[in-house]
C-alpha cells in the first residue's frame, strides 16, 4: 500500500507521489488511509502532487482535490507528464507542471533534515523524514516531522514526531521544556515544573507520551540500534 | 553612506516610538543629518512625542500620492535644525502605501539624510511590511516581559526571512530591583531566548512618561536615565564601541557596568 502514495520532502517542499500505474481507486483508497494516519501531519500543508504518466480525467481530478480538501490539504501544483491530466488540472484551476523524470526518483525512507537555525515563534519545519535542529525550538514554533526529532538546543515549542502515524517516533532536546509534544496520535502538555536540566527523551509508552533522561533511557534501551 | 534603520517589536507599547524619537534626537546631538518616518499610517504618535503636532501641513501619503514634495512634508526638529520628521497620515490606514512606496521614499531620503530611522506599526501585516521594505538595518525593541519576547522572536524571524540582516536588539523598561529580586526576566533570560546581538538596555524611568507627554525626547535631559540610555545605544549605532551599562532605579547610581566583552550577545545564527 505505501508503494501507492509516497511522501517527500524536496527544495520546493512536500511532494505527494502517486502511483501511476496502479488502479486509480486504490491510489485515492491508499491516500485516503495515508491522510487519516497522518491527519495532523497534512492540516494545512501545501504539496506538490505528483502523478507522473498517468492521464487523470477532469472527475478523478475532483475526487483527488475533493480527498485533499477533506483533509486540509492543499495542491500547490499538478505534476505530470501527460498533457491531458495537465490541462484537467488548469480547468480545475490548479497550477500544473510537467514532470522531470529524474526528479521523480523516491528518495530513502530514512531521510533526514538538518535546520541549522533556530526555530522562532510562528515558523513551521515540516518534512516526511526525521528533523535535526541544531538551535533552539522557541516557544511558539512548530516541527512536524514524519520520523524523530532531535533538538540539539532548548526545545520549548511544539514538536510532533511521528506525524505520519509512527509511535515509535521519539524526541529528545538537549533541554526539554516544550510547549506540547505530540507522537503519532499521542498529546501530551509539558510537564509542570522545569526540565532536569539534563537531556531527556520522549517517547511513546503504553499509550502515553512518557519523558525519561536521555541516560536512563539509553541504559533501558541498550540494545536498540 | 546613509543608513535606513527600522525600528519595529511585534507586540504594541513596548517603546518603538519613544525609541525612535530618542535615537534620532540622539544621532542629530552627534551632528548628523537624521530623518524620522512615522510609518504607523492611520495611527501616528511619532509627532506627539516630538512635540510637532500641530506644524503638519503635509504627510507621508502626500508624499507618496504626488500632492506635495518630500521637503514640503519634512518638519524640523525644535531642538536639533538637523533633525527632521517625515508624519504619517492620520485619516488613511496601512493601505494608502506599498512596499514598492517606502522603497522609493526611503531612497529619496537617502540622498538628504545620514540617517533615516523609521517608527514601524507594531503587528505583523502590511504596515510591518511597509516599514521594513526600505531598511538596510533593523531594531526590535522589547520589554523583559514574556509576551513581548514572544512577539519579538516571531518579527526576528521575519525579518530574517526578508533577509534584512541580523536584527539588533533594545531591551526596554528593565527594572533592574525587579530583576535582582527575580521577579523580572533579567538581560540574559531575554537573550537566551531570542539569540541576538544587544545593543542597549533603556531602564524603565519614569520621567520618560512626563517627557513623552510634553512633547520634549529624554535625550535633552542630562538626568534622566532612559535617555543617556539612548545616548549610549545612539553610539553604538554610529559605530563607536561603547560598554552596555545597566542604569540602575536609583538615579545617577550604575549598577553594573558590562565591558564590551562582559556581556556577549550569542550571536544569531552562525
Amino acid at each position: 500500500m505505501t508503494t501507492l502514495v509516497a511522501i517527500k520532502g524536496g527544495r520546493e517542499g512536500l511532494r505527494l507521489h502517486l502511483d501511476e500505474a496502479a488502479v486509480w481507486s486504490d491510489v485515492l483508497g491508499a491516500l485516503r488511509s495515508q491522510l487519516n494516519q497522518g491527519a495532523q501531519f497534512f492540516n494545512g500543508a501545501r504539496v506538490i502532487v505528483d502523478i507522473g504518466n498517468r492521464s487523470l480525467s477532469e472527475e478523478q481530478l475532483a475526487e483527488l482535490m475533493a480527498l485533499m480538501r477533506e483533509h486540509h490539504l492543499e495542491a500547490a501544483a499538478l505534476a505530470s507528464t501527460s498533457c491531458e491530466s495537465r490541462s484537467a488540472a488548469r480547468a480545475a484551476g490548479v497550477v500544473a507542471r510537467p514532470v522531470t523524470r529524474s526528479a521523480a526518483a523516491p528518495e530513502a525512507p530514512g531521510d533526514a533534515m538538518f535546520v541549522w537555525r533556530t526555530i522562532r515563534s510562528g515558523q513551521v519545519v515540516r518534512h516526511h523524514g526525521h528533523v535535526t535542529v541544531v538551535g533552539d525550538v522557541n516557544a511558539g514554533a512548530e516541527v512536524v516531522a514524519g520520523g524523530n526529532v532531535v533538538v540539539w538546543g532548548r526545545l520549548r515549542g511544539t514538536v510532533h514526531a511521528g506525524a505520519l502515524g509512527d509511535r515509535t517516533a521519539i524526541i529528545c532536546a538537549i533541554e526539554l521544556r516544550p510547549t506540547q509534544l505530540r507522537i503519532a496520535d499521542l498529546i501530551a502538555r509539558a510537564p509542570d515544573g522545569a526540565s532536569g536540566g539534563h537531556p531527556e527523551v520522549a517517547y511513546v509508552d503504553g499509550d502515553q507520551i512518557a519523558v525519561e533522561s536521555w541516560e536512563r533511557y539509553r541504559r533501558s534501551n541498550r540494545n536498540d540500534p | 553612506m546613509s543608513r535606513v534603520i527600522t525600528i519595529t517589536s511585534g507586540k504594541g507599547g513596548v517603546g518603538k516610538t519613544t525609541s525612535t524619537a530618542n535615537l534620532g534626537a540622539a544621532l542629530a546631538m552627534q551632528g548628523l543629518k537624521v530623518a524620522v518616518v512615522d510609518a504607523d499610517i492611520g495611527l501616528r504618535n511619532l509627532d506627539v512625542v516630538m512635540g510637532l503636532e500641530n506644524r503638519i501641513v503635509y504627510d507621508l501619503v502626500d508624499v507618496v500620492e504626488g500632492r506635495c514634495r518630500l521637503r514640503q512634508a519634512l518638519i524640523k526638529d525644535k531642538h536639533f535644525p538637523d533633525l527632521c520628521l517625515l508624519p504619517a497620515a492620520q485619516t488613511r490606514d496601512k493601505d494608502a502605501v506599498t512596499a514598492d512606496d517606502m522603497i522609493a521614499l526611503t531612497n529619496q531620503l537617502r540622498a538628504e539624510f545620514d540617517y533615516v530611522l523609521i517608527d514601524s506599526p507594531a503587528g505583523i501585516e502590511a504596515g510591518f511590511r511597509n516599514a521594513i521594505a526600505g531598511a538596510d538595518e533593523v531594531l526590535i525593541v522589547t520589554t523583559p516581559e514574556v509576551a513581548a519576547v514572544r512577539d519579538a522572536d516571531r518579527i526576528i524571524g521575519l525579518v530574517e526571512a526578508f533577509e534584512k540582516g541580523h536584527p539588533r536588539l533594545i531591551i526596554n523598561r528593565l527594572k533592574p530591583r525587579m530583576v535582582s529580586r527575580g521577579e523580572m526576566m533579567s538581560i540574559d533570560d531575554v537573550l537566551q531566548i531570542l539569540a541576538i546581538d544587544l545593543i542597549g538596555v533603556v531602564p524603565d524611568d519614569e520621567q520618560i512618561v512626563t517627557s513623552t507627554n510634553r512633547g520634549e525626547v529624554a535625550v535633552l535631559d542630562r538626568s534622566s536615565r532612559a535617555g543617556r540610555a539612548f545616548v549610549e545605544i545612539a553610539r553604538r549605532l554610529a559605530g563607536e564601541d561603547v560598554p552596555i551599562t545597566v542604569f540602575d532605579d536609583n538615579p545617577g547610581l550604575l549598577n553594573r557596568i558590562f565591558g564590551a566583552f562582559g556581556i556577549r550577545p550569542r550571536g544569531s545564527e552562525r
